[in-house]
Order: structure tokens, then C-alpha cells, then sequence
């Protein structure tokens, strides 16, 4: 049995057999069946040379760098975003994972807005809403895994008559499609609006037919559950005071980050004491000089200004694969895929603790490349 | 799907009975249920039924494709969320432990089942459709990305 780190279901039901690998999904089964394929290898200025020595000019260049950001971290296991907020602390550096997660984690963290695990949602859940989230395609597992389709101990009937699936989006994603008997897809043009009237209705109110239906549904369990992603991050902005109280009005909330260990870096950075960053204002103040990106691509998901911006800086990668960022930077340290090569803990969407079951042994991973970047320091 | 009839009307229609069938007709339903095939029709092998028969290949070829149920996966299309091996009714019978509840399967021979990130087909012998017992299309309603089609939706 292998843990799958392709996102944060963190599936622990693989099995492995050869160079076949079953039930994970396309996303899993491809991390594993290319993990050789487009490997770094340890440069200085584009000329290759041993991994010692890119350490030893990674802490030469935090040395002579004013202001630091750290980015990524997402897909590091939680060993090692614990040593990357202890760098952070010694070199004062701005963190940063690149999610838009941060508040609503922090809020469950701090037990401000109630939240459930995944198992109990596979048992108990009755409605389930997915709301501003294509989660077949980001998480393609997490509906047959975990929520909508497996039975549990108080769902034992199935989809069909014990579930009630509700996806608000502003478009028919594939999620949306599979919203057919006994479920609903509500289109959104404007998050709050339908929250708004999702309260008053709750409260005995006058809403429309669709939102009277789903609150008919709700009050017929004590168990339903949120799951919002990206789509209803934005919809929201830091207006977090009526969709609280929706939560509390309805069940509980699960944030539906794909980044793998996400959530385990909004845990670390919470632990730390360390208020979240954010990369792209930093770029376009020009508050930093230098970037540690630890297994992202920055360079990839920004938008051209601010991408350009960071391809001026002193440039520091740590990634097991090569990356548009990699290819430009003044440092690359070659790394393990976490999960394949190197073991540890994981959080998963809903901060389930995970124990990761590696198959290969890796010399360098994330944390004693990060330890030997403090030591060195 | 080709119909049998539009199948009949490209055969020689001589009612030969060199293929074991009374008539063309039968061969023809029994062609689309792959049960015959089309090598069995000898006369339609003879050079003045040559157009007819390249025009019967071109329509079967979509029946080769598809299994004795009449399933039909595009592998290409998809992702390997596993909602088909979840929701199949046989799976959450007989792996109530693990399809059921949402795991891998742990059948040795599924009838359905998540390789290398694409849905594969095992076994179609368990399947409520096998020699046409039940229609059920579970599996298909609940592919999103149209990788699973079923011969008589086509």
C-alpha cells in the first residue's frame, strides 16, 4: 500500500505492483510512472556541479541578501516546512505557499468555524455541497473516496437516496454535471448574494425555489457538509462573517486545497507564530531580493508582470523536477518527490495527520537540504 | 450503433444458410452481437460484394470496439476518479469493505478497475448486463468526462 501525494486526498489505498500502479487516478498514477522523467540536477549559474557545493552558494547568497521570501512548500512534508519556518525566523524571510487558503485554515485552526474529517463525512454526511470548486477535475478521487459516492455506517444506501449533492459554480464544470438525481447545481453570479439568501431561508424566510429545496434538505440531517475551494475564496474576499454563520446555520466546513500538503504549511505557519506573506504584492512593492521556492513553479502560475519581476531576482530552487523557475535560477538543488522518494507526514484537506510510505531511498530531500541551508547560516 | 437492419440490407439476402443461419436477417442480429462473424458470410467474400462488404467493416468497427456488455471506455478521456468502479451495484456487493466504501476494489477479477491511472475492463462476466439480464448503466451516468459509453447510446 502506498500513499499517493498527487494532491491532498492523500489516498492510502495504492497498491503497486511492477510498473503497474492501481486505483489512484490519473493525477497519482502519473507522479508515480514519470518520477524519473525531467530530473534536476544541481547547478550554480546554469553550470552543473555537486549538491554540496549548491548548498554552500545558497547560504553564500541568503548571506548577502537584505530580505528573503521562502515560496512553496506544498509539497514538503511537514518535517520539513517546520525547519523552513525555523530559516524563516533566522533570516527573518516573508512565507508564503501561494494559496488563497490561508484565512479560512486559520479560522479552523483556531476552531473559529466548525470543521469535520473526511471519514466522518464518508459516514454521517448528508448534504454536500461543493461550492466554487471543479473537484472531479482537482481532486479526482475525493467524491468516490470520500464524500458523495462511498457508503458508511449512517449512509449505507448509496448516492441515490442517502446523499444530497449541491454544487453552486458559476459554470456546468464536470463536478456540476454529476449533480442528477436527488442533487441540485446552482449557477452563481454572486457567492455572497446566494449566502445571503441561503441565511434568510434558513431562518424561516422567502428565497427561490432551488435554495428553498436544498434548505428543506439540510434541516432533514444534522450532518451536512461545505466544501469550497477556490471559486468561493474569491466569491467571499474578506467578507467571512455571514458565510461563518452559514457554516454554524448548516454543518461544517472543508477546505478544498489541491496543493498536497497545504494545509500542513497553514498548520506550521500557525505554529510559528509567522503571519502569511504574500509573494506577488512583495514583487510588486520590490520588498525582497531574493527567493527560496521549495517544489513550486512561480514562474509558471504568476501573471507576466510579476513573474517578470521575479525572474530579476537572486533565484533559489529546491525541486526534485525541472521547472520554468529552475531553469532561470542562480541556484538548484535537486530534491526527493515526497511520498516516492522520501518519507514523513502529511496533512490532508480536512488536517488528518497522514504517515507517508516512500518506495525509493533518496539521499537529499526538502528537510536535510533546508537543514543544511540553517546550519550552514 | 448500426442496426441490424441496415446490416441485412448490405448482405446478399439469398438466405444461402452457409453460415449455420436460417436466414440473413439472423446473421445480421447475430453479427452485431458478436456471436457470428462476418468471415461465416462466404458469399459476400465474392468480388461483386466487395463495396458491400467494405461498407459492413466500416460499421462494425464500432461493435469490435465495445465488450459483450456493449461498454465502451475511451481511455483517453479518462481520469480515473473511480466513480464508476464506486457506484457499479455488483462492486458494492461483492467488495462491500472496499469498493462499497469508497477503497480500491480488492476483487481479484472486477469487473471494472483503476490501472496506471485509466479505468480498465477486468471482467464483464459479473456485470448486471452480461448476456443482457439487466440494462443498468450506473457506471456511464456517473462519468462526467463521456469515457464510458454504452453500444446502444451511440
Amino acid at each position: 500500500m502506498w500513499v499517493c501525494t498527487g494532491c491532498s486526498c492523500l489516498c492510502d489505498d495504492i497498491e503497486i505492483e511492477g510498473d503497474v500502479i492501481r486505483h489512484a487516478c490519473r493525477i497519482g498514477a502519473g507522479l508515480y510512472l514519470n518520477r524519473s522523467v525531467a530530473r534536476t540536477e544541481p547547478l550554480i549559474d546554469g553550470k552543473q556541479t555537486d549538491i554540496d557545493s549548491a548548498i554552500e552558494r545558497a547560504v553564500e547568497i541568503l548571506k548577502d541578501s537584505k530580505r528573503v521570501a521562502i515560496y512553496g512548500l506544498n509539497n514538503s512534508t511537514l518535517e520539513a516546512q517546520k525547519i523552513a519556518m525555523k530559516l524563516a525566523e533566522k533570516i527573518s524571510a516573508y512565507v508564503d505557499n501561494g494559496s488563497k487558503f490561508g484565512k479560512l485554515a486559520e479560522m479552523i485552526l483556531r476552531k473559529e468555524i466548525p470543521s469535520t474529517t473526511l471519514e466522518n463525512v464518508k459516514d454521517y454526511a448528508y448534504v454536500i455541497f461543493y461550492w466554487g470548486c471543479d473537484i472531479h477535475n482537482s481532486m479526482p478521487r475525493h467524491m468516490s473516496r470520500y464524500t458523495y459516492y462511498p457508503r458508511g455506517k449512517k449512509r449505507q444506501r448509496g448516492y441515490e437516496e442517502d446523499r444530497f449533492l449541491v454544487v453552486v459554480d458559476v459554470r456546468k464544470s464536470h463536478t456540476a454535471m454529476l449533480a442528477k438525481k436527488n442533487a441540485i447545481f446552482i449557477k452563481s453570479d454572486d457567492d455572497r448574494k446566494i449566502i445571503r439568501e441561503f441565511l434568510t431561508a434558513l431562518e424561516g424566510g422567502i428565497a427561490s425555489g432551488d435554495v428553498l429545496r436544498v434548505v428543506k434538505e439540510i434541516k432533514k440531517s444534522d450532518f451536512n457538509v461545505i466544501f469550497g475551494g477556490g471559486g468561493l475564496i474569491e466569491g467571499l474576499g474578506n467578507e467571512l462573517e455571514e458565510f461563518v454563520r452559514f457554516v454554524s446555520n448548516v454543518g461544517y466546513f472543508i477546505p478544498t486545497d489541491y496543493r498536497t500538503n497545504s494545509m500542513g504549511f497553514f498548520k506550521s505557519l500557525f505554529e510559528a507564530g509567522i503571519p502569511k506573506a504574500n509573494l506577488e504584492d512583495l514583487l510588486i512593492d520590490e520588498a525582497v531580493d531574493t527567493a527560496i521556492i521549495v517544489g513550486s513553479d512561480p514562474l509558471d502560475s504568476m501573471p507576466f508582470d510579476v513573474a517578470k519581476k521575479l525572474a530579476k531576482l537572486k533565484l533559489i530552487v529546491i525541486d526534485p523536477k525541472v521547472s520554468f523557475t529552475s531553469k532561470i535560477a542562480d541556484v538548484v538543488i535537486p530534491s526527493a518527490i515526497s511520498g516516492v522518494e522520501c518519507g514523513g507526514r502529511m496533512l490532508r484537506s480536512d488536517f488528518t495527520e497522514v504517515e507517508l510510505k516512500p518506495i525509493f531511498k533518496s539521499e537529499f530531500d526538502d528537510a536535510k537540504i533546508l537543514k543544511s541551508i540553517l546550519g550552514g547560516l | 450503433m448500426p442496426s441490424p437492419m441496415d446490416i441485412y440490407k448490405l448482405l446478399p439476402k439469398t438466405n444461402c444458410k452457409l453460415c449455420g443461419e436460417q436466414t440473413c436477417m439472423s446473421f445480421a442480429f447475430k453479427l452485431i452481437k458478436k456471436e457470428k462473424k462476418l468471415e461465416d458470410c462466404k458469399p459476400l467474400f465474392e468480388p461483386e460484394f466487395e463495396e458491400q462488404r467494405r461498407k459492413i467493416e466500416e460499421m462494425l468497427k464500432v461493435v469490435e470496439k465495445a465488450t459483450e456488455t456493449g461498454l465502451i471506455v475511451n481511455e483517453d478521456l479518462c481520469i480515473g476518479c473511480g466513480n464508476c468502479i464506486v457506484v457499479c451495484p455488483v462492486h458494492v456487493y461483492e467488495d462491500p469493505e472496499g469498493a462499497g466504501s469508497g477503497f480500491g476494489i480488492r476483487l481479484e477479477k472486477p469487473i471494472l478497475r483503476v490501472e496506471n491511472g485509466i479505468v480498465r475492463v477486468i471482467d464483464v462476466s459479473l456485470c448486471r448486463r452480461y448476456k443482457e439480464k439487466t440494462i443498468c448503466v450506473a457506471c456511464r451516468e456517473n462519468c462526467p468526462t463521456s469515457a464510458i459509453a454504452f453500444l446502444e447510446e451511440l
